[in-house]
């Protein structure tokens, strides 16, 4: 009797699909990834006080040297010695470049209330940076 | 009389035999660039935060984040504190760690808007007293 052998048959793993895996899992990344890209308002804080109240210096500033712009708990804010009120975004331009005018080199002051929201805060810091302004201090009352 | 031979035509393709290479390295890229963001409950989101129109790219490498919730939740470190007297000194802590392994720290705060400034004017206070004063404020870029 005449036994045949097998012949033996090439072996190969199928690639012509890996390039279309690839691009699959390519497109899977592309629409996940998220570049956490980091914006928002620089500022420098000053360095903390003193407890030493020999060398903590006071200074005495001058409306023409320093504008306060304090921000009250509903928002509004008080410029200098004021009434509080309510001011718009162009009108806060308006106000900080009628300062400037003033004094070129004006150090803004925000007094922001504890009970103001944050939002309050940014909104006049961002006008102030718009403005390029260099100097301005933050504080609470 | 010349000889004139029409060419033939050769068979034109283009080889793709490299293709599933470049695939797998640009799979490789996303891959490695791909960061999954796991922080469910302390999350602010971004359309939680302040609206600005001057802001500017800050440089990842040197960054430390402070979430801080609108119920006065804070988050570093993935650890939630809260400053409720000058005993919690949680942040200033951190902060003294942080700022030694990196004296260029700068603090991004991810704060929702209707935060109150309060809880803000406490955290920078222990920013100041652990001398890391670069901050800055994240914020949606105002599209008008």
């Amino acid at each position: 009797m005449k036994i045949g052998r097998k012949r033996k048959g090439k072996a190969e793993i199928p690639t012509s699909s890996m390039s279309d895996i690839a691009f699959l899992l390519i497109i899977f990344f592309m629409a996940t990834t998220k570049f956490d890209v980091k914006e928002g308002i620089r500022l420098v804080l000053p360095q903390a006080a003193a407890d030493d109240a020999q060398q903590a210096q006071t200074l005495t500033l001058t409306e023409k040297e320093m504008t306060r712009l304090q921000i009250t708990a509903d928002g509004m804010i008080v410029v200098n010695m004021e009434a509080p009120r309510y001011i718009e975004n162009a009108q806060l331009d308006a106000l900080i470049q009628q300062k400037l005018q003033v004094n070129t080199d004006m150090i803004f002051k925000v007094i922001t209330d504890r009970e103001a929201k944050y939002n309050d805060m940014i909104r006049v810091v961002d006008r102030l940076k718009a403005a390029k302004i260099e100097k301005i201090s933050l504080s609470t009352n | 009389m010349a000889n004139l031979q029409r060419k033939r035509n050769r068979d034109v393709a283009i080889p793709n035999g490299s293709m599933s290479d470049i695939a797998f390295l640009l799979l490789l890229f996303f891959m490695v660039s791909t960061v999954f963001v796991q922080e469910k409950q302390f999350w602010v989101e971004r359309d939680r935060w302040p609206i600005a129109e001057s802001i500017e790219r800050i440089p990842r490498n040197h960054t430390t984040t402070i979430y801080v919730m609108r119920d006065e939740t804070i988050l570093i470190d993935d650890v939630p504190t809260r400053i409720e007297s000058s005993e919690d000194t949680f942040v200033y802590s951190s902060l003294v760690r942080k700022k030694e392994e990196d004296p260029e720290l700068v603090v991004c705060f991810r704060t929702d808007r209707d935060t109150m400034y309060g809880v803000m004017s406490d955290v920078m206070r222990q920013l100041q007293d652990a001398n890391t004063l670069i901050v800055a404020f994240e914020t949606q870029q105002r599209r008008d």
